[in-house]
């Protein structure tokens, strides 16, 4: 299904409208790794009972994420070299990110994971800050794609594009 | 939430009832972690899945929402890591008590994990991110699990053993049977796998337990605890390496019981054992706890060890629960003796499913205020209180020393019988404290022995005619609350503990004079006791004392007595302790110190003991209502089977009050 839909997809991505637009974002923000297949099903779930399901969703993932990603910043702040502490965090978010489908934060996420397994503290405090780095980056972009979606209005919600 | 879902559980409770014929569409699950965005992809995932879904962000809750009724869901689905509780924790009560399938989730996928969550019973273990083709396909372990019950249940045995409770105090049998409760006493058991990779009895995995709730009801055996004695005598005669159940059938030389109950029973036995020699390295003992804990009575053998919880025997008024059985993992706590380990084992589990039958039994109870829904966790407290004729208990009380932590639910209300607890020497008293029953107020402290790593030990008291879900760590203590508001007795601190186990004990306090304290100890992974202090005219010092040793103590690890003590004198504890008590006007409370005092209670315990008065009293004092139970009837019951039991105050057990109702 999902390839027939990309067949069609592929044709509506190349209008020039909003839908196309749309189409296009949703694509390039897989292709570029933002997102996975999990935010595929996401949105699959997407239906007349909850028709903006995706966006609360990621409205809520970013809000505690934030919350989760100032947790681990406090740990490595108040508690250094408790590796534990820092993983222990870090898996919280790492679990937020892959119900998403926020696949380079989560890469991130595992890599900290890694260093913290192996203790090194520079490798952690780098890591992190990717980590941060990309859920601002994943943040803006579905906040734009979600604009996007909301522009398209209907017409754009029919045609979402199947990433 | 738990109101509010339990409410709207109700309402929908017609609606899927239609939806369950067409089983698996509309089967009911119960999705719980504390991630908000993967809960809400979850509960949409199965709403695609045409299931019905109720989904809670604390494990706590979910414990209080299976509680309060177990025949509102199929199927839990859980997450591992969560703050409040540890999802393989949640993981073994639910399977204890509810014996509900439940599934794990969890980002992580590593060998260990999901070992872990296999041995701990899971039926299955899922990774994050969930897909929905997984979930298409849960609803095989809720068939799978009725399907293999129905094979073992035992409906004769369960109609000799499962008597309607009455006001005869004297049932030899306590096993109550809730026409109430929803579960006809489903026995909670380790999960199938779990037993299965454990024991090394091959005969022992059978389960004599019967259907989920959603199946049709069969009528279990009911473990009564003079069942449960003549079991454990058996098994001791031919020795717990030896016991095979065909030989224990043997000796046992009941009519009309199977080998394949017996099979599955010792089964659970044996968990309980060895759960109690895990924890028993842990924690201070539940003996302790109990009220018992001096050191002379700790001497109870493995109670040394112990230390950790000390499962109560649930009060019998679980009949409801009777098939709990329940090793109450946390009951692990050998306390030494091994008998009392069953009924420890029971205790702990029937404590969370008790009690929330016991809610169902509170009809017989009676207690004024009994919330059913109150009772939730460690729902022994209720269970007694109604039951005090019908004391279930299945295990309980120790079968050598017959005082198992009772802790019926119901003893809220009136069991003083909290007596039972005690893991007497003297295997007489308790019983006839059980069997007496009515006003035994068997606290049932809920006493979750922490798991070798933790466990909380929580010991409701069963007192007070409602029960209330004290924010009991893990457990899920059960706070009971007469009449008031359950908030009152909520206990939500405890949990603040990291990794240790809570302990909380709550105190609740029996409208008619029984008071469950049950305190919140954090750390300590001691047991949660909630001791039932009778308020009874001061008839029966035991009683009080037991109560209050019945505290579970925190972090002790040796059996003190203090635990129980320490818990009410711990910040935590009185200030749960306040909150239980508040609601009581117990004139009689006053009697209730000397009474405390009275039994071998280490001169520290005496301390305790005050402090524990302290507490409680100005509190008692407050708001009883004692209208709202016949806490009079009840203690004159137990008056009367105290006295009979007093003879026990020698044991070593140190303290003797089970008789009190103090459930510890």
């Amino acid at each position: 299904m999902r390839n027939l839909r990309l067949n069609s997809d592929s044709r509506r991505a190349a209008r020039g409208d909003r839908a196309g637009a749309l189409i296009r974002t949703g694509r390039i923000l897989s292709r570029l790794g933002y997102l996975d297949e999990q935010f595929c099903q996401v949105e699959d779930l997407q239906d007349e009972a909850s028709p903006n399901f995706a966006e609360e969703v990621a409205t809520l993932f970013f809000k505690d994420s934030a919350r989760l990603i100032s947790n681990v910043e406090q740990a490595l702040e108040k508690y250094p070299k408790d590796f534990n502490r820092w993983d222990a965090y870090m898996q919280q978010l790492k679990g937020s990110c892959s119900s998403i489908g926020a696949s380079r934060m989560k890469s991130e996420c595992m890599s900290f994971r890694d260093y913290c397994g192996q203790g090194n503290v520079e490798g952690c405090m780098r890591s992190f800050h990717k980590v941060k780095r990309e859920h601002g980056a994943l943040r803006q972009k579905l906040e734009a794609y979600f604009q996007l979606l909301r522009q398209a209005g209907p017409a754009g919600a029919a045609t979402r594009p199947g990433m | 939430m738990l109101l509010g879902a339990a409410a709207r559980m109700e309402e929908k409770g017609a609606i899927t009832g239609r939806q369950r014929d067409q089983f698996p569409v509309g089967m009911r699950v119960l999705a719980v972690d504390d991630d908000p965005v993967c809960l809400k992809v979850l509960e949409t995932l199965l709403r695609r899945c045409q299931y019905h879904v109720t989904t809670t962000n604390q494990a706590i809750t979910a414990l209080k929402l299976l509680r309060e009724n177990r025949d509102m869901f199929d199927l839990v689905i859980s997450d591992v890591h969560m703050p409040d509780m540890d999802g393989f924790k949640l993981l073994e009560l639910v399977g204890l008590e509810m014996d509900l399938p439940v599934i794990m989730l969890s980002v992580n996928g590593e060998t260990k994990s999901v070992m872990k969550g296999i041995t701990h019973g899971a039926c299955d273990y899922l990774l994050k991110p969930v897909r929905v083709e997984e979930l298409r396909n849960i609803w095989q372990h809720v068939v799978r699990r009725k399907f293999s019950k129905r094979e073992r249940s035992n409906l004769d045995i369960y109609k000799d053993f499962n008597k309607l409770p009455s006001t005869d105090p004297c049932h030899s049998h306590n096993q109550i049977i809730a026409g109430a409760c929803d579960q006809s006493g489903r026995i909670s058991k380790k999960r199938k796998e779990m037993h299965s990779d454990e024991e090394d009895d091959g005969e022992e995995n059978d389960f004599q337990e019967s259907d989920e709730p959603s199946a049709a009801k069969k009528p279990r055996v009911v473990w009564s605890i003079e069942l449960h004695r003549k079991f454990v005598a058996a098994v001791n005669q031919l020795g717990i390496d030896k016991a095979v159940p065909k030989r224990i059938l043997e000796l046992m030389n009941v009519e009309k019981l199977t080998r394949e109950n017996v099979a599955s029973h010792l089964q659970k036995y044996r968990l309980y054992l060895k759960r109690l020699s895990a924890v028993a390295s842990q924690q201070a003992s539940i003996v302790a706890a109990f009220g018992g804990r001096d050191p002379s009575f700790l001497h109870m053998g493995a109670f040394e060890g112990l230390q950790s919880y000390q499962p109560f025997a649930p009060c019998a008024a679980l009949s409801s629960f009777s098939p709990h059985g329940l090793l109450g993992r946390t009951s692990a706590a050998t306390f030494g003796v091994p008998e009392l380990a069953p009924a420890m084992t029971v205790q702990t589990a029937t404590n969370n499913g008790i009690i929330s039958h016991c809610a169902g039994d509170a009809n017989k109870f009676q207690l004024s205020g009994l919330q059913e829904n109150q009772q939730a966790n460690l729902g022994q407290g209720s269970t007694t209180s109604l039951g005090l004729p019908q004391l279930q208990q299945k295990w309980i009380q120790q079968e050598t020393n017959d005082l198992s932590a009772f802790f019926s639910g119901s003893a809220l209300a009136n069991t003083l019988s909290g007596a039972l607890q005690r893991v007497t020497s003297s295997p007489l008293p308790p019983q006839e404290l059980l069997e007496s029953a009515q006003t035994k107020v068997s606290a049932q402290p809920p006493i979750t022995m922490p798991s070798v790593s933790s466990e909380l030990v929580e010991r409701t008291v069963g007192v007070s005619a409602n029960l209330q879900d004290s924010s009991i760590s893990q457990q899920g203590a059960l706070p009971i609350n007469d009449g008031f508001t359950a908030d009152k007795l909520q206990l939500h601190d405890p949990f603040d503990s990291t990794g240790g186990t809570r302990f909380s004990v709550n105190m609740l306090v029996c409208p008619s004079g029984s008071i469950t304290a049950s305190s919140n100890t954090k750390g300590g992974a001691s047991s949660c006791s909630t001791v039932l202090l009778a308020p009874d005219t001061g008839r029966h010092p035991n009683y009080l004392q037991f109560g209050v040793a019945g505290n579970s103590r925190h972090d002790m690890n040796e059996i003190k007595q203090d635990h129980l003590h320490q818990g009410l004198s711990t910040g935590s504890f009185n200030h749960n302790f306040g909150a239980c008590m508040t609601e009581q006007t117990n004139p009689n409370v006053p009697y209730l110190m000397p009474q405390m005092k009275p039994n071998t209670m280490a001169s520290e315990d005496k301390l305790k003991q005050r402090n524990i008065y302290d507490l409680g009293i100005p509190k008692l004092h407050g708001g009883f209502s004692s209208s709202s139970c016949n806490f009079d009837g009840l203690l004159n019951s137990m008056i009367k089977a105290e006295k009979d039991d007093l003879s026990f105050t020698d044991n070593d057990l140190g303290c003797d009050f089970f008789p009190l109702g103090a459930c510890i």
